[in-house]
């Protein structure tokens, strides 16, 4: 067991590593196939993990790795901890990426540059386990500022576009002040519990602090502040947006798989202390809440293809807040589950028309593309009806859990915001695959004869996660019985929190309006753009400008803080510093012009100078 | 003979000394004055030795007229070779060490 551990967190390191130092005779196809393959090695590594787990009745395994720091009362080591929660996000990680490493080989198959590529893809596998797996939150930290290195790395691997590296460096400023908050929530644990070992934590919070203990509050709000970075929710949601100038598959890896789940699984892992801080729970609702309505409707207003999906996974992770804060977290695990299978589908499937089009994202310029891409479109469509909450497709079973832990939790507004939220979805997804695969055609002569189906390379891990979003649902649904994940998860202490939600009969009056809204939303988008798609004008400015939260954070932030840059820059900088040097230059140079009169060369006036010095000296000591 | 008059003697050697080597600029002449200066030093330490019966300043006397003949010897040979390359025997002529 320890093997199958350790072998599935080094597999895609090696191969990180060995691209890494083979870049110069590595082929383009053969980094694809190495990077694949060692990542389907430790996806197998996991199978062969969950599959033990069934047959043992040790449900989880923690292997201390070596001891970290010993100061004091302070102790430390850096440790693996597997269990039910990790193995999940292990699977999911490695599975997803790992058709999104195939889907890769497609996608940068014109791309000098892609062992690099693939490298770092591979860097980021290993850094989003070595964040799930890690028993330490120093582990963990670890593979958090890891994951957001490789996420820096695959946002601007076209380093030479202006927009990808100004992206890429807006998702590293912006994860690291959220990083700041996590840093900060760890040295806080640190000095409360004098180790930073996950499990000791979230066994002794709830005996050592009763519940509300205002020192728990700021805890728990510290690792959210953290959790907000990574898993992009309000304030610092903007660079996920603004990330999509990365290669598609890297948008597919960083939404589904990896990276802003980091946030929520941080959360859920630690739901024990945030279970004893009420407060937060609240705040984690509200500001989920908030922001998977607020995302919602700027998915609304997006003219690009990605930045709709990017939105739309703010949303959704919003609702994972939303469930989170309810104390729902296994439906947040379980929405976690399904959206990333459907979140990379739909990613996938705009890659393919992202890549027919030779990069183009506009939906502008798109159209009509039904005919042109069948496989596509369909998956596509899919994708849209199963994150819509249709049922019987994936995200359906995982929403409406989340809601309805939410309506039982008695938080009514948020239950409505939710609700509004998951309706949303629907309406900006029909829209993108409206303005996308229906409609009139906007391509532009050249890309109307060169558009086709994307190769099998690419259309084959589509459709593996077009299956799964089908069927993914019914992990976590059964009729009658706990559903499996339940079970799995509930062995990690992650469970249904209401009781009435496992027995009661299935068709709740709140399922059914969830179900309506989304079918009328869909049905009522279909037909506007249907009937009316020639009369719509632009979406409102507030939509596709998300709120104006950019043009906030540039004008309060970013330009009095370049303003200040370029004060000193061009004041204090030449002024005080070089100014202060100059000076003292001066001073030295004036003082040794004077000092140099002595030096005359002449040896009489040097005698003089000696015996007045003698003189001197004489005086001195007779008197 | 009285130690006073030795000591007179003595100071006014290393004065006319020290007058030669401040005024005078003839390398030679310079040098001499040194030499005077030098002296003088020994006349009072052979007076003095004299006087309190103490022969360590003749043994010194001896130390600085071997010190001075070395000197010399150094000494005339600077200022040869000096002459040599600037042409002249006047010591204000020498300052190539200016700074």
């Amino acid at each position: 067991m320890i093997y199958a551990i350790t072998l599935g967190l080094s597999f895609p390191l090696l191969g990180f590593l060995y691209l890494m130092l083979s870049s110069h005779f590595t082929s383009r196809l053969k980094a694809g196939q190495i990077a694949c393959a060692t990542v389907f090695l430790s996806f197998l590594c996991f199978v062969g993990l969950v599959s033990a787990h069934f047959n043992s009745s040790e449900h989880y395994k923690t292997i201390k790795l070596f001891p970290w720091m010993h100061l004091g009362s302070i102790h430390s080591d850096i440790s693996l901890h597997v269990d039910e929660l990790s193995l999940l996000m292990a699977l999911i990680i490695t599975g997803v990426g790992f058709l999104i490493h195939v889907y890769s080989i497609g996608y940068m198959d014109h791309e000098k540059d892609a062992t690099r590529y693939f490298a770092c893809l591979n860097f980021f596998i290993f850094a989003m386990l070595l964040l799930v797996m890690s028993g330490s939150l120093i582990a963990l930290f670890f593979g958090w500022e890891a994951v957001g290195l490789a996420s820096y790395l695959l946002i601007g691997f076209w380093y030479h576009k202006d927009k990808a590296a100004a992206a890429a460096t807006k998702a590293f400023v912006v994860n690291r002040i959220g990083d700041l908050g996590l840093l900060l929530g760890i040295i806080f644990t640190f000095y409360l519990f004098g180790t930073d070992n996950i499990i000791e934590i979230s066994t002794r919070a709830l005996t050592e602090y009763p519940i509300g203990t205002p020192v728990m509050t700021v805890l728990t709000l510290l690792y959210f502040w953290g959790a907000t970075g990574k898993s992009a929710q309000i304030p610092l949601h903007t660079w996920l947006p603004d990330a999509m100038e990365g290669p598609t598959p890297v948008s597919a890896l960083i939404h589904a798989a990896t990276m802003v789940t980091a946030g929520v699984y941080l959360v859920v892992r630690l739901h024990p202390i945030f279970i004893s801080a009420p407060f937060t729970l609240q705040v984690v609702s509200v500001i989920g809440g908030v922001t998977a309505l607020f995302a919602a409707l700027c998915g609304l207003g997006q003219s690009d293809l990605k930045r709709v999906l990017a939105y739309s996974t703010v949303s959704q992770l919003g609702l994972m807040f939303l469930a989170c804060g309810a104390g729902a977290f296994y439906a947040a695990m379980f929405h976690l589950t399904t959206h990333a299978f459907i979140k990379a589908l739909l990613f996938l499937s705009a890659g393919n028309v992202v890549h027919m089009l030779r990069g183009k994202t506009e939906m502008a310029e798109m159209g009509a593309l039904a005919n042109k891409l069948p496989w596509t479109q369909w998956l596509f469509l899919l994708g849209v009806l199963a994150l819509a909450g249709i049922p019987p497709f994936a995200a359906f079973f995982s929403k409406d859990l989340i809601l309805e832990e939410e309506y039982l939790s008695g938080f009514d507004i948020l239950y409505y915001v939710g609700l509004a939220a998951s309706v949303l979805t629907g309406i900006y997804l029909t829209r993108a695959y409206w303005l996308t695969f229906r409609g009139a055609s906007h391509l532009s002569p050249d890309d109307e004869a060169h558009v086709h189906e994307a190769p099998k390379v690419m259309i084959f891990p589509v459709v593996v996660l077009g299956l799964l979003a089908i069927l993914g649902g019914f992990l976590g649904f059964s009729f009658g019985s706990l559903p499996i994940l339940e079970t799995f998860l509930a062995k990690a202490d992650v469970r249904i929190t209401h009781e009435e939600l496992i027995s009661s009969e299935f068709f709740t009056p709140e399922t059914i309006m969830a179900i309506i809204g989304a079918i009328l939303g869909i049905a009522a988008t279909s037909w506007i753009y249907y009937a009316y798609a020639d009369k719509l004008t632009r979406p409102w400015r507030i939509f596709s400008n998300a709120f104006y939260f950019d043009a906030c954070y540039s004008a309060l932030i970013v330009r009095p803080l370049e303003r200040l840059s370029s004060l000193f820059t061009n004041c204090v900088e030449p002024k005080f510093f070089e100014g202060s040097i100059h000076w003292a230059g001066q001073a030295a140079q004036l003082a040794s012009a004077e000092l140099q009169r002595v030096q005359s060369g002449q040896i009489r006036s040097y005698v003089a100078w000696m015996i007045a010095g003698a003189s001197l000296l004489l005086i001195y000591f007779v008197s | 003979m009285n130690i006073i008059v030795t000591i007179i003697i003595s100071l006014a050697m290393f004065g006319i000394g020290l007058i030669g080597v401040l005024s005078r600029r003839n390398a030679l002449v310079f040098f001499l004055a040194i030499e005077l200066m030098l002296n003088a030093a020994n006349l009072l330490f052979v007076g003095f030795s004299k006087q309190w019966g103490n022969q360590i300043g003749l043994v010194w006397v001896f130390f600085i007229l071997v010190v001075a003949a070395a000197e010399a010897a150094v000494g005339l040979a600077i200022i040869i070779n000096l002459f040599r390359t600037k042409k002249v025997v006047d010591v204000d002529q020498y300052d190539s060490l200016r700074g």
